[in-house]
Formats: C-alpha cells, sequence, structure tokens
C-alpha cells in the first residue's frame, strides 16, 4: 500500500513535468495549428539561458525565471515573426522550417558549450520534506505547483483579457476574427511568443532537476506531443490532466512492469486513447479536424 | 496543397487540360500519353543518373551517392501516402526497420540470399503495416503524425527488448563474404547502382500508381475525404492500400540499407532524424504530393548533409549541422512550395515573358 | 669519356635517387582518426584526437616514423552510416595511410570494415565493444581495454577491495546491477553479473533503463527496496547524474556505490556535489595521477596536455588514447611498413609488460588481436577530488580508501 501511494506521488508530479513542458505547445498548437517541433529546443534554450544566469550573475534558476522567461517570449516572437509567420499559407513547409530551427538551435548550443553537461543547482530546489513514508522533493513540487498556477492564469487570460478574447476567436474562426477586426497575424506571433515563455518557465524550473545538454529537448518533446494530443487541442485543462495521465502511467508502468519498457506502455495507452476518442480526452469536437489541409 | 482547387481530373478539354497542367506542380498524369511518360521517366532517370556517373571515381561522393539514391527511393515511397494520401506519417521509420531485421535475419539464419531476402519484409509491411496504421487513419494531420511517432517509439522499445529476435540492443552484424548472390560486393559502386535501381522502381511504381484509378481515388481522398466517400469512393480502402505501396517499398530500402552498412541496431533505424523524419524532410523540401518533390529533396539534402560533416565536422562540435540548420531554414523560406514548386514557377515566369 | 659519362650518369642517378627518398620522405604518414567530432559526444571525440594528437606530436619532435612526418587527419562520425562515409572520405580523398579511433563502438564497427575495404589497418584506441574482435576482421586491432575489462576491474574491485573494507566475504555480499539499456551497458552489466555469480556474491537484481529517461525514480525505489550493499551503476552523465539526485532525494544511501565508465568528471561533481560523492568509486580509464611506477611517463602526459591545450584534461579516455597511439607509432616503426600484414605481425610479436606505457597498458596481443594488457583502474571521489584507488599498485603515494562504507 505504501508503494502504491508512493508510485502516485510520483506519477502525479512526473506529470507536472510533462504538463508545464506541454502547456505552451498546447497553446501554439491550439491556437496557431503549428506543429513546434522546436519546442523541446526552445525549453533547452531556457535551461542554459537559467545556467547562463548562474554562472554569470549567480542566480538561483528559480530567481532567473524573471529573466528566462521574458528571453524566451522575445525568441518566440521572433522565431514566428521572421520563420513562421510567412510561411502560414504552407504548413507542411513550417514544419520543416521548424525542424530546420531545431537542429540549429541544438548545434549552436552544441558549438558553444562543446557539450559539457552543465548543471545548475538550487538550493531550494534540493530539499526534500517527508510526507509519512514518502519523500518530495522541492523541485518537483515546485514545478507541479507552477504548472498548476500557470494553467489557471492561461485560463483566465483567455476568458478576461482583450488579448486572451482576440485569441480565442481567432482560434474558433479566423475569417470571422479577421472580419471583426482583429489583427490575426500580431495575435498569432503573440501566442507564440506566449508558448515559449511558457517553455521558458518550463526550462527554468527543469534545470535544476537535469545535467544540460542540447539535445536535452528531444527527451521531452515525444511525451509533450503525446500529452498535448491526448489532452485535446487547444484546452488547457487537457494539457494540465493529460500530463498527470502520462506521468501516472510512466511511473506505474516503471515500478511494477519493468523501467525499460515504461515508455512503450504510454505510447501505446496514448495510441488506445486515440483510437477510441480521436479529439483527445478533452479535445472539442472539430478540434479533430486540424491538419495541411486547413485554409487561411 | 498547391493547386488543388484546380483539379479538374480527366473531364476537361484540351484547352482546360492544358492549362492544368501548366499550373499545377504534377499534373494528373493521366491528361499524358504512356509514351510522353515513359520519356519523361527515363529522361529523369538519366539526370539523376549523371551527377553519380561524372564524380564515380571518387569514392567518397560514390558513398553519397547511394545514400542519395536510397533515400530519394524511401521518400518517394513515404510520399505515396503521406503526399499524396495526405496522412502524414512519422513512423515509417518503423517498416524501414522491419525490412533491414527480416533481410539480415534470413540471411544469418537461413542463408537465404537478400535478393529473396528483402521479399519477406516487404510482403509483411505491405500486409500488416496498413492494419497498423487503420486504427489511426481518421486522425488528421498532426495528430496522425504523432500517433504514427508514437509507433515508432514502442517498435524502438520493443527491438531492444525482444534480443532473440533483433539483437536488442547489440543489433545484428553481416560479415563481410562478397558474392552476388549475397548482395555483397567490393566495388561500392555497385551498391550505388543498387540504390539507384531500388529509387527507379519507387519512381516506377508511383508513376504507374498515380496513372490508375487507385491515384485518382487517392489524390480525391486527399483533397476532401468526405466528398470522395460521398462519390462512392472507399476511403479507408483506398488509404489502406495506398500504405501497403508505401510500406512495402520502404521495406525494400530498410532491407538494401540493412546490405550495404552491414550493422544495424535500434538506435540506427529508429533515429527520427535520420530515417524516420528523414523521409519526410527530403519530401517536404522537395515538394510535397509532386512525383519528382522527393528525388530533387533527396537531391539537395543528402550530398550537403554529407559535404558539410566531411567539410567541417572537424571544425568544431556542430558547426556543420548548424550550416545544415540554416540552409534548411532558408531553404523553407525561399522555396515555399519545395524544390518543384519554385522550378514550377520560375518555368511559369519564363513562358509567360517569352514573346508568344 | 666513358668516365665522364658514366660519372654524369652516375651523378644523375643519385641525385635522382636523393630527390626520390627525400620526396617519398617528404611525404607525410597520414592517420585517419574517426571519432563524433559533433553532436552529443563530441567532447570525448575532442578529448580523444587531443590524446593522439600529443602522442604524434611527440614522435614528430623525435623525427617522425620511418623518416616520415605523422599527420593526423580528422573524420566526424557519430553514427555508423557517418562512420562509413568518413572511411571513404579519409581514404580517398585525404588517402591516410590507416585509421585510427574511435569513441563510440558501433562507429569502429561499421568504419573498422569499410576500412577493410581499403585494405588498411584500422587501430582501435577506446571501443569497448566486445564484438569488435570477436569478429575476426583481418585489419582491426584493439589496444585499448574492451567491455570485459570494464565488468572484471568492477567486479575485481567489489572482490578485492569493497568486501574487505566492509569487513565481508564475497558469498555475505549483495550487489544490484543497475545499467543503461544500450549495448554499451547491457554488454557491461551481463559480464558483471556472470562474473559475480561465478566469485558466489549475491546479485539482488539487474536493471536496466534508458539514458535519456525524464524520471528514474522507479528505478531508485526499486534498488532502495533491494537494499544491497554495493549499487553497481552503468551509464552515461545525465542518466547517473539523475540517478545520483533522485537516490539523494529518495533517502537511499547504499554503503558503497560503483559506476562504471562515467560519473568521475566534473559533470557530475558539479550536479550532485563533493559531499554527496565522497567515497563513491568510478571504474574508468587511467588517470594521471596514478603513481609513476605504475604508468612511467603520466605526469609527463598531464604536463605536455597542460601546454598544448592550456587547460586540464576533460576526460581520462584522452590518456589511453594517447598510448594508443604512441603503440601504433612504434608498431608501425617495427614493422617497417604501414601495409596492414606487417602491421598485423609486428603487433603480434609485441610483447610488454604491464605498467610499461604512461597509461599502465602493456601491450601483448592475443590470436584475436586484443591488447591483453590494457586496464581500466578505479577512482575514489576524496574532497571533490578523483583519486586512483585501485589496483592498489596504482595509487600515488599516502593514498588510501575514504568513506567504505558511507557514512550515514
Amino acid at each position: 500500500m505504501d508503494s502504491l501511494l508512493h508510485v502516485l506521488v510520483v506519477g502525479l508530479l512526473l506529470g507536472g513535468i510533462y504538463g508545464l513542458v506541454s502547456l505552451g505547445l498546447n497553446l501554439i498548437f491550439g491556437v496557431i495549428r503549428i506543429v513546434n517541433f522546436a519546442h523541446g529546443e526552445l525549453v533547452m534554450l531556457a535551461m542554459y539561458g537559467a545556467y547562463v544566469c548562474y554562472a554569470t550573475l549567480g542566480l538561483d534558476p528559480y530567481v532567473s525565471v524573471l529573466i528566462v522567461v521574458p528571453a524566451l517570449f522575445v525568441v518566440g516572437v521572433l522565431m514566428h515573426r521572421l520563420v513562421l509567420q510567412p510561411l502560414h499559407a504552407e504548413s507542411s513547409m513550417q514544419i520543416f522550417a521548424t525542424f530546420g530551427l531545431l537542429i540549429l538551435f541544438q548545434n549552436a548550443v552544441l558549438a558553444l558549450t562543446r557539450g559539457e553537461g552543465y548543471s545548475v543547482p538550487s538550493k531550494l530546489a534540493a530539499t526534500t520534506f517527508e510526507v509519512g513514508d514518502i519523500r518530495v522533493t522541492m523541485s518537483r513540487l515546485v514545478i507541479f505547483v507552477a504548472l498548476t498556477l500557470a494553467a489557471i492564469a492561461l485560463h483566465v487570460f483567455l476568458k478576461r483579457t482583450r488579448i486572451g478574447k482576440s485569441i480565442r476567436a481567432v482560434t474558433q474562426d479566423r475569417q470571422a476574427a479577421r472580419l471583426m477586426g482583429i489583427n490575426v497575424e500580431r495575435t498569432f506571433t503573440i501566442t507564440f511568443g506566449i508558448g515559449a515563455a511558457l517553455a521558458g518557465l518550463a526550462g527554468a524550473l527543469l534545470a535544476p532537476i537535469y545535467t544540460l545538454s542540447p539535445g536535452i529537448g528531444g527527451n521531452f518533446i515525444l511525451a509533450a506531443f503525446a500529452v498535448v494530443v491526448l489532452g485535446g487541442l487547444g484546452s488547457v485543462a487537457g494539457a494540465y490532466f493529460g500530463g498527470m495521465i502520462v506521468g501516472l502511467v510512466e511511473a506505474f508502468a516503471g515500478f511494477y512492469i519493468d523501467p525499460e519498457l515504461k515508455q512503450a506502455i504510454w505510447f501505446v495507452i496514448f495510441l488506445a486513447v486515440l483510437v477510441v476518442r480521436p479529439t483527445g480526452l478533452f479535445g472539442q469536437a472539430g478540434a479533430e479536424d486540424v491538419g495541411f489541409r486547413e485554409q487561411t | 496543397m498547391s493547386g488543388a482547387n484546380t483539379h479538374t481530373v480527366g473531364l476537361a478539354p484540351d484547352e482546360d487540360a492544358a492549362r492544368v497542367a501548366a499550373e499545377a506542380p504534377d499534373p494528373a498524369l493521366g491528361l499524358i500519353s504512356w509514351r510522353r511518360v515513359a520519356l519523361l521517366y527515363a529522361g529523369g532517370l538519366f539526370l539523376a543518373a549523371l551527377p553519380f556517373s561524372l564524380l564515380s571515381g571518387d569514392l567518397f561522393w560514390v558513398n553519397l551517392f547511394t545514400y542519395t539514391y536510397l533515400f530519394a527511393g524511401l521518400a518517394v515511397a513515404w510520399n505515396v501516402i503521406a503526399g499524396f494520401g495526405g496522412q502524414f506519417s512519422l513512423g515509417h521509420g518503423v517498416f524501414f526497420a522491419v525490412g533491414a531485421y527480416t533481410t539480415v535475419r534470413l540471411y544469418l539464419g537461413w542463408q537465404l540470399s537478400p535478393w529473396l531476402g528483402i521479399l519477406p519484409g516487404a510482403a509483411a509491411c505491405a500486409l500488416i503495416g496498413p492494419l497498423i496504421f487503420l486504427p489511426t487513419f481518421r486522425l488528421k494531420g498532426s495528430f496522425f503524425a504523432i500517433a504514427t511517432l508514437a509507433f515508432n517509439e514502442v517498435a524502438l522499445v520493443m527491438s531492444n527488448y525482444m534480443e532473440s529476435i533483433t539483437g536488442g540492443p547489440r543489433g545484428l552484424q553481416v560479415p563481410f563474404r562478397a558474392g552476388v548472390a549475397n548482395m555483397i560486393f567490393t566495388n561500392p559502386r555497385a551498391y550505388t547502382l543498387l540504390a539507384f535501381g531500388f529509387m527507379a522502381l519507387a519512381l516506377g511504381v508511383v508513376v504507374v500508381l498515380m496513372r490508375s484509378r487507385l491515384g485518382y481515388y487517392l489524390l480525391a481522398v486527399r483533397e476532401d475525404e468526405d466528398a470522395a466517400r460521398a462519390a462512392g469512393i472507399s476511403v479507408t480502402g483506398v488509404k489502406l492500400r495506398a500504405t501497403a505501396i508505401s510500406a512495402g517499398l520502404t521495406a525494400l530500402g530498410g532491407g538494401l540499407f540493412a546490405m550495404y552498412v552491414r550493422t544495424i541496431d535500434p538506435l540506427t533505424l529508429f533515429s527520427l532524424p535520420d530515417i524516420g523524419v528523414k523521409f519526410a524532410l527530403l519530401t517536404l523540401i522537395g515538394g510535397m504530393g509532386t512525383i519528382t518533390g522527393p528525388v530533387l529533396g533527396a537531391f539537395l539534402i543528402v550530398p550537403l548533409e554529407g559535404y558539410f560533416r566531411a567539410a567541417l565536422g572537424g571544425a568544431g562540435p556542430g558547426v556543420h549541422l548548424i550550416l545544415l540548420g540554416l540552409v534548411m531554414v532558408l531553404a523553407a523560406l525561399f522555396m515555399r512550395r519545395g524544390i518543384t514548386g519554385a522550378l514550377d514557377a520560375a518555368w511559369q515566369r519564363w513562358r509567360h515573358a517569352r514573346p508568344k | 669519356m666513358l668516365q665522364f659519362k658514366g660519372f654524369r650518369a652516375l651523378a644523375a642517378g643519385v641525385i635522382a635517387a636523393a630527390f626520390a627518398t627525400v620526396a617519398v620522405a617528404q611525404a607525410p604518414l597520414k592517420i585517419g582518426a574517426i571519432n563524433p567530432y559533433s553532436g552529443p559526444l563530441a567532447l570525448y571525440g575532442d578529448e580523444v584526437a587531443r590524446g593522439y594528437q600529443l602522442a604524434v606530436d611527440e614522435k614528430n619532435a623525435k623525427g617522425g616514423v620511418l623518416g616520415r612526418k605523422v599527420e593526423l587527419v580528422r573524420g566526424d562520425a557519430g553514427n555508423p552510416q557517418q562512420g562509413i562515409a568518413a572511411v571513404d572520405q579519409l581514404a580517398s580523398r585525404d588517402n591516410v595511410d590507416l585509421f585510427i579511433g574511435t569513441y563510440i563502438s558501433a562507429v569502429s564497427n561499421a568504419a573498422s570494415d569499410a576500412a577493410q575495404r581499403y585494405n588498411k589497418i584500422y587501430w582501435d584506441t577506446n571501443a569497448v565493444a566486445a564484438e569488435l574482435t570477436e569478429r575476426g576482421l583481418p585489419n582491426f586491432i584493439r589496444v585499448g581495454p574492451n567491455a570485459s575489462n570494464f565488468a572484471d576491474m568492477s567486479v575485481r574491485a567489489v572482490i578485492e577491495q569493497i568486501a574487505p573494507a566492509l569487513g565481508k566475504q564475497p558469498k555475505d555480499l549483495t550487489v544490484w546491477i543497475e545499467h543503461e539499456d544500450s549495448i554499451y551497458g547491457k554488454s557491461i552489466g551481463d559480464i558483471q553479473k556472470k562474473l559475480l555469480d561465478s566469485k558466489g556474491v549475491k546479485v539482488l537484481g539487474q536493471g536496466a533503463h534508458n539514458f535519456r529517461a525524464a524520471d528514474l525514480t522507479d528505478v531508485v525505489l526499486r534498488v532502495k527496496k533491494a537494499n544491497p550493499d554495493v549499487w553497481l551503476m552503468t551509464g552515461y552523465v545525465p542518466d547517473g547524474n539523475l540517478l545520483h539526485k533522485t537516490a539523494r532525494e529518495q533517502g537511499f544511501k547504499p554503503p558503497v556505490i560503483l559506476m562504471v565508465g562515467t560519473g568521475d568528471t566534473n559533470e557530475t561533481l558539479d550536479a550532485v556535489g563533493a559531499d554527496y560523492l565522497e567515497g563513491a568509486m568510478v571504474v574508468s580509464y587511467p588517470r594521471p595521477d596514478i603513481s609513476e611506477k605504475f604508468g612511467p611517463g603520466a605526469a609527463a602526459y598531464l604536463a605536455a596536455y597542460r601546454k598544448a591545450f592550456n587547460r586540464e584534461p576533460v576526460a581520462p579516455q584522452g590518456l589511453t588514447a594517447y598510448t594508443g597511439m604512441r603503440i601504433l607509432l612504434e608498431t608501425i616503426e617495427a614493422a617497417g611498413s604501414t601495409d596492414v600484414d606487417k602491421v598485423r605481425a609486428a603487433a603480434a610479436k609485441l610483447d610488454k609488460p604491464l605498467n610499461t606505457y604512461p597509461s599502465g597498458f602493456g601491450v601483448k596481443f592475443d590470436d584475436k588481436f586484443q591488447n591483453t594488457r590494457a586496464i581500466f583502474t578505479v577512482i575514489q571521489w576524496q574532497g571533490g577530488k578523483q583519486v586512483t584507488v585501485f589496483p592498489p599498485e596504482a595509487r600515488g603515494p599516502g593514498v588510501a580508501l575514504k568513506n567504505v562504507p558511507r557514512k550515514q
């Protein structure tokens, strides 16, 4: 019984990680309908950003969030404006471009760091506290809390603010939104920026946990896509709970079956869910009609 | 997709047919005579063979061309279901790997000549591949892509796990025993010819396919599934058959790859950037849904990547890939419809510039 | 008149011969060095090449090999396909005389095979997969240690050093074998299991994990439940670091941690800190701090490295690479040529005892051309520094084992 609770906690916290990484991707995917394969690299850049803040300014990664998140917003805006926006009519070419960016980012960081595995320490992150028999690490708890707050904030932002409303309008019907006077292109760029900023948040908070490497984005990207699809496009709740589910499945599979197979197992479950519910768990009907036939 | 709304299939009078043929990057081939198709095919192959014949003295380029032709064929195969069928698959690595493992296993275990050994893998993929994809067919676009990505990942884990079949993480090695029957050659150029043959086969299959009724149905399904269904086309049936062709060809390519490299392991075969996603990348930049697109994409990316690595690989970690990434982004920005689109636009400009 | 003509002819002949030998002598002896110089393992590929370069520079300062200057040409390869392309490039365009490598076993496998078709030697210094010498490839010679040596040395350390330090007999010792799930970790883990079983040590379990996994808590919980005396870990830096961090968070503190292959660089020190690592041991390539008796010239290597590259060595693979290159150059001289058959014959005759070279190696090839006198050593983290502790002969002056069992 103890083990069960322990694995449950581990799964939820892992789900927090997946959810946070996927939150930005979900927004981009759901609103702009871009498959951003370079999303993992945005997280990676944020992690290295946290390292730079630590190495040059001595900042704790949790403090560096204040620098890294806005920086990633700018990166996202530039990325969209310069590369993705011009290709908005050719969604397959956008995919190709994001791959080019993936290779570019990864190797730029590799060239700069020569591949040395940096660590970003944080005193707060390493502390653990016990809940009964179970040990919870602050670093993961912070992520879980941050995810929850970010999800709520995003939800409120989308519902209450004007920009948020334009984003929702554009998601529902681009033509109508344009007719209502909304600058669709600018909304997209801002959305991408926010998505990148969320990736930045994830990266900065994940930095204390992992050893940095230029390719670390690749560790998360598949899970992130699965979470987004599983959770349902454009649904904040979807990314939130989708992440939990993936985290729980992985934790249980890893402990009770075999750590070697856990990745395969949750992928199989992911496929099973899609077969049964092509819109994902929380997806809106019609959200399934996403793809390269989309006309702007 | 490019030119989608202007497709009037097979019923237009000559003028419209000519206009359609001119505007779309790859006109519905049914509008051209078999003889002309054959000429274009032969001419295209001749052009494709030219660079190799010029550089066949340099073994470095020989190796690169083997990969170029092989991946061109693989991209063409991928394009059948992705470009023409509209199902953007990132799971073709699974078919590739099945072809590779089957060929090597049959050769090592039963001394079956790879010329025959590549067939069972292809047949298996042609039969089972569509069945695996079937549940995911109703997923659209990116959802389908990510679902197929999941296939690739599951297959990777299983290949590592099922040691008795795949050799596990160690993989399988084919010792060098030269012999035509073994598909192992001392002269590396033989492999280039083999890869070229594979590319020619894949192109031939696609040309025939797109002139057939299945080809029309495929395009119709890609454009508008509901309309196609309303017109009486069995959408699932069409997709299944297209997947069968695509998967079978990909498995053939995988078998040839295995006999060229002679060492296969899960990390190599299921590597997304090197294999599974590469098919997509080559086709994307070349021009999705066109016959020549995948080939052009392969001719651009594969030699460039190889050349960059050779020239700059020692210069500093990642330098040559920074360059490749830049080239990819710039290519996307400046050739928005792929190479075929760019060529087509240039052709149009030239035509319109000529005095009538 | 004949005399005059003859003299002219003779003079011409002598001058021509002189030019010919000078021309031949000037042609550098090119060695193609195949390693990952890009991609995630670039750090190690670079380090290995630096080791080669030091040996090459040393030899050139002494006049080169067979009167020729040695030149190193790099071929970047991170996977088997690239390995083949690199060989093609180096053989056909750079006209290298032979090959040396390679930090990744799979690359070595494909590249050496390709080199065979060019009929050139493939001299391996750093790839550890057992298959490489099992294949029977006629041009392949491995001068460095292999996966069995890794496993061997780790088991030796468990039996000869750890068991006594814990005050236990081998049959009372419990061990958990953890390894990453690719060929590297798996081959070492399997051999460790076999050896430990044969020595009567209780192996409580053998776990495999993906080195890129986002979470390894399940792995740690499993080991924690088993509660072994010794935690054997074989993997790479990312997973090793994550395992340590997770173990610390979960309150898992086994009496002894013995890592294989990685965990002995600053990457791990930075990740978990000196306090946590105190007493943890790593089986790895010999380091320059080994005693001069064990590895004559190790200190000189360190000095040369610092001078040439203006930094501390990045990883111990460099010293092994340096030694491997030195032995290669000696072998070429003994053979009088770079011809495959002659080099092999010369290599087969080599017989130098352990502790001849700076890395502590000797040289004696078995019939599969695996150097039987290539070894690993074990370091222990002491006060944030990597100190060689095993085999005991390798210890520097005044070195002793610390913190075994770990203070709880």
